[in-house]
């Protein structure tokens, strides 16, 4: 014990005195430090990332220099040889090596941190411990590498090889230096055979991410494994003199240390974790930058209108709205966005999409099932400026988990809300699509999770409301009912009235909203009967009546009448692909859809179609109509879209639907208002998002020009934001395009 | 005195094929200095560190201080004291610090003040390590073999490289802890070093001991074999080699200029030399006759010279 503390002790002492070594353990890491921190804009939210940076940089700097040629020149010096006949093992020189390194490296860490906070606003950690045992780990373990470096090196040379060859592609595949994320996916995969790129992610999880030590075990053990794989391998071959050489047989110890690494980096090929947590941090640093948009126009989306104003980011919220000329960017320490010219809008939300429905034909089944995934079409919303849209039926389960995918920040999309399955009647609509020729075409999970969370036929009240308490506790968000009968030539079985009351009932017992499809009056009658939140479609074949509307309103019922649908399936009657000509429409819309579809419209199967929707009798104009009357009585308007149906495009569709509101009558004011703070009221979430208000999650679009004047203007985006993050949308999917 | 510090029998060290130490017999006794002479690679080293414990050995019975150093090599270190050639300390430890430091791998050790005084190095106890002059650094190895009072010191070659005066500064210490009664293994190919300081000496050659006493009793095995050096001005003949009244063949040099002879009747074989370099034709540049000295010992046993 003796000996291991005398070590320690001079060992320290040698550090503090050797002039080198505090220029690498110290000056340099703060010369890194503030480099990357004016690189990066660390005061604009980045700060973390630096920190981790620079504590990678350091540890890899204290293990594989500071330990490895450290204690490779001391055997070739002949200092190891006057220990060599003293009555000591390698042990407590391999100890005290390690331990010392650790001292050196705590007040650089706890100086970086601390920096970090004091100057670039970085919140401490809120799990000290968890970080700084991982520190420790990382500390040790890269110690260790560098001795075992020592002990298989033959001489000086050979140990700046190895370390060199170690040190250069940790250095910049790890992430201390350049961005992982932007590497290709091949490179982020080698990167995860790197010890450093463990140590990075890990401090990356843990300093950024607030996770516990607890979350990142497998690459702790990585190191504790280094460590102590490192310790025996470097008491076997250690050396005291430089005349013992070592066989390059037993250089292949290297291999055994690095063996924790091969594991972790096979693991890590398979189930790709790390280069996902990677793309999340670096999606939760890109929400923590600072923003200033200023010299815009701002549409709050409750009504009001900032004619010249400026808007501050901050943390991935609103931080402040001001009139007029805001603090110049600087003195906020924000990046800086010109808005002359532009409108500031909340990001526009869409209440009624089919997210397993592709809004379109493929002509290969192949085709359909690469297409069938929920994340594309999210993607798809983002790019077009909807940052925010609800599920009106899909596959449940499905739609949960992308849900989870979207909230975590594995995926980037727009914010999914769901309805769970269709409540219809035995025979209703919603339960035709099952015998529809695509569900044979879906992979078999999805066929699966299609055939049994797509509908719910309640046979009983009491059956009705135990399955909303079921899917209330699945975790949707809303619940979604069908009232139709059909038209002729294509009849439903309709859901009885008190079926359809106990649903509702139960919904908001459960505080959920509950909107309702209708196809006519009765049903619109029946929805307000039974008092739910919304009423989807309302009616495009019959003129609903002031009367009806005007009770609608004093209800506080919705109206979501999903013209654009209308329109798209009267162009799919008479055989036009308009819709798909259109500019967002050909930016977002995959490229083999939209061929496909237009080549599908010229075949005889889709007359076959034609013919049936002649008997539909879909009337643009009375669904327009009916949209104006309840405009004028005042019903809460909200928008939807009914994507998903053929030539109804993921995305684009809301601004076409907001320009048919504005063709029908409707001021574009007040379409804005029902896109976006209407529309965030009916999904509960009217406390942080659909309004450009302090405080509120900063989602939102900037469009060129004005679209209270132009409503075309909404789909002219020139940035979207998502939970403060400025999208790149070009980046935002890559099919073959 | 009950036992023999250090007793060796039959002592063997292969390394692979290359046999390096092939059978040696020596004993040290209590309070005896003992040098081992031999050229580099001889096998001296590597004797040296079997009974220091840093090497196995192959074959034979070695027992240092009562110990096999094969075996009890920790228990061995705690009583022995080595001063190795050519080792260094960190370049700035103080000299007080590196006794401290070594101090804590011994259980046992001796005042460091009194040894630093001892040693002539109080005034240095400050002072970074590599600021000290080569005898001052040499000292301080000194100090640290020293510094857990050991019954049995080795010393490897411990003037090898250091300029005159600070030799005979390091032979006074050394002398004093022969006076001191400390047992003590010195390895030298410094022949006065081990003249002036060896109780007695064994000389190693290509791993084995081909003499060994006093070196006044090695001297006496050739006693009267005095040494006659004789130089030509031309390479000597190589046929016709007349027999000359000498106890072993002649020693050419390299050049085949010179011829050495160890004889009991110098005066005889001078004259036997010189008549048959001036029947060859040849001139007589110089002539030497000498009283054997250890290296001649050693010249004359090895047929090599210790340094080459």
């Amino acid at each position: 014990m003796n000996s291991y503390l005398a070590l320690i002790q001079t060992y320290l002492r040698l550090t503090i005195r050797d002039r080198a070594a505090l220029f690498f353990s110290y000056f340099m890491p703060l010369i890194f430090f503030f480099i990357f921190s004016q690189m990066m804009h660390a005061e604009r939210g980045t700060a973390m990332l630096v920190v981790n940076m620079v504590l990678t940089l350091g540890i890899l700097g204290t293990g594989l220099f500071g330990a490895g040629m450290r204690a490779t020149v001391d055997r070739e010096t002949n200092i190891l040889r006057r220990f060599k006949v003293a009555p000591i093992s390698p042990a407590p020189m391999l100890v005290a090596s390690m331990v010392v390194g650790l001292f050196n490296f705590i007040p650089i860490y706890l100086l970086v941190l601390v920096l970090a906070n004091r100057l670039y606003g970085m919140p401490m950690p809120s799990n000290m411990i968890s970080l700084t045992l991982f520190v420790m780990a990382g500390v040790l373990a890269f110690r260790a590498i560098g001795l075992m470096i020592a002990a298989v090196a033959n001489s000086t040379q050979e140990a700046q090889i190895l370390i060199q060859s170690l040190y250069m592609p940790m250095l910049f595949l790890s992430g201390a230096t350049i961005p992982v994320t932007i590497m290709p996916e091949w490179v982020q995969t080698v990167a995860q055979y790197l010890p450093a790129t463990h140590l990075f992610v890990g401090m990356q999880s843990i300093l950024g991410g607030g996770e516990p030590l607890s979350h990142n075990l497998a690459a702790l053990g990585a190191l504790v494994l280094t460590v102590l794989v490192s310790f025996f391998v470097g008491v076997k071959l250690f050396r005291w003199e430089k005349g013992e050489k070592l066989s390059n047989a037993s250089k292949l110890w290297v291999v055994a240390v690095l063996a924790p690494f091969v594991l972790m980096g096979m693991y890590q090929t398979r189930t790709k974790d790390n280069i996902v947590k990677n793309r999340v941090f670096d999606r939760e640093l890109s929400r923590r930058v600072t923003y200033l948009v200023r010299n815009v126009r701002i549409f709050t989306g409750d009504g009001t209108v900032i004619e010249n104003g400026g808007v501050l980011v901050r943390e991935g919220h609103i931080a402040e709205i001001c009139t007029g000329d805001p603090p110049s960017a600087k003195d906020l320490k924000a990046t800086e966005i010109e808005g002359a010219g532009k409108t500031l809008l909340p990001g526009l939300i869409d209440v009624h999409v089919h997210l397993g429905a592709p809004g379109g034909f493929y002509a290969k089944p192949e085709d359909y099932r690469a297409a069938s995934g929920f994340r594309r079409p999210l993607e798809a919303y983002l790019y077009s400026g909807v940052t925010a849209v609800k599920s009106a039926g899909d596959a449940t389960g499905m739609a949960l988990d992308e849900r989870n995918n979207i909230r975590n920040g594995t995926d980037l999309g727009a914010e999914l809300f769901i309805s769970g399955p269709l409540f219809t009647a035995e025979g209703g609509h919603g339960t035709e699509y099952l015998k529809m020729d695509f569900i044979k075409n879906m992979p078999e999970s999805a066929r699966k999770a299609m055939l049994e969370d797509f509908v719910r036929t309640p046979k009983t009240p009491q059956e009705a409301a135990d399955q909303v308490a079921a899917l209330a506790g699945r975790g949707v968000d809303a619940i979604k009912a069908v009232m139709e009968a059909g038209t002729p030539g294509m009849l439903f079985n309709r859901m009885d009235a008190s079926i359809l009351n106990a649903i509702v009932t139960a919904a908001h017992q459960h505080h959920l909203p509950a909107s309702v499809h209708t196809g006519d009056i009765q049903d619109v009658t029946d929805v307000i009967a039974a008092g739910a939140d919304s009423v989807e479609h309302g009616s495009a074949r019959q003129a609903i009546p002031a009367g009806v509307f005007r009770r609608m309103k004093e209800r506080g019922i919705a109206y979501d009448p999903t013209v654009v649908v209308y329109e798209d399936m009267m162009d799919l009657g008479l055989g036009k692909t308009d819709p798909l000509d259109r500019s967002l429409v050909q930016q977002v819309g995959p490229p083999k859809l939209i061929a496909d579809t237009k080549k599908y419209m010229q075949s005889p199967a889709a007359a076959k179609i034609r013919e049936s929707f002649e008997g539909s009798h879909f009337n643009l104009d009375l669904a327009n109509q009916n949209l104006l009357v309840a405009y004028q009585q005042g019903v809460t308007l909200v928008t939807g879209t009914d994507s998903g149906n053929p030539l109804t495009i993921h995305g684009p569709a809301i601004h076409r639907e907001l320009q048919l509101w504005v063709q029908a009558g409707i001021p574009p004011a007040a379409a804005l208002q029902a896109a976006t703070w209407n529309a965030a009221k009916l999904l509960h979430a009217s406390d942080r998002i659909g309004l450009i208000h302090k405080g509120y999650e900063a989602s939102f679009i900037l469009v060129d020009g004005n679209p209270l004047k132009d409503i075309n203007a909404t789909e002219r985006l020139s940035s979207v934001f998502f939970k403060g993050e400025h999208i790149r949308r070009q980046d935002l999917f890559d099919d073959e395009r | 005195m009950s036992e023999s510090a250090i007793e060796v029998r039959g002592l063997r060290k292969s390394y692979d094929a290359f046999e390096a130490v092939r059978g040696i017999d020596f004993e040290v006794g209590q309070g005896e200095v003992f040098g081992l002479l031999g050229p580099n690679g001889a096998g001296k080293t590597t004797t040296v560190e079997i009974l220091e414990g840093l090497r196995p050995r192959t074959q034979g019975h070695v027992s240092v201080l009562g110990y096999d150093p094969g075996v009890q090599v920790n228990d061995l270190k705690q009583r022995i004291g080595v001063c190795l050639q050519a080792t260094n300390l960190p370049e700035k430890i103080t000299v007080r610090e590196a006794l401290a430091l070594f101090s804590a791998f011994y259980k046992r050790t001796i005042d460091r003040d009194q040894l630093l005084k001892r040693l002539q190095l109080w005034e240095k106890r400050n002072v970074y390590y590599t600021t000290l002059s080569g005898g001052q650094k040499q000292r301080v190895a000194l100090a640290l073999a020293l510094l857990n009072d050991p019954q049995l010191l080795f010393l490897d070659e411990p003037t090898t490289g250091l300029d005159p005066q600070v030799r005979l500064e390091i032979h006074s210490l050394i002398q004093e802890l022969k006076d001191a009664k400390r047992t003590i293994v010195l390895t030298t190919h410094y022949i006065e070093e081990a003249e002036r300081l060896c109780d007695r000496v064994a000389i190693i050659d290509e791993g084995k001991i081909i003499a060994m006493g006093t070196p006044r009793e090695i001297q006496a095995q050739t006693i009267g074999q005095s040494r006659v050096e004789v130089t030509a001005s031309a390479p000597l003949p190589e046929d016709g080699l007349p027999s000359f009244t000498s106890v072993a063949q002649p020693v050419f040099s390299t050049d085949r200029t010179g011829i050495v002879l160890g004889s009991p009747h110098p005066g005889r074989t001078l004259v036997e030399v010189i008549k048959w370099i001036d029947h060859a034709g040849l001139e007589v540049t110089d002539v030497h006759l000498k009283r054997p000295t250890l290296e001649d010992v050693f010249i004359e046993l090895t047929g090599k010279k210790l340094r080459d």
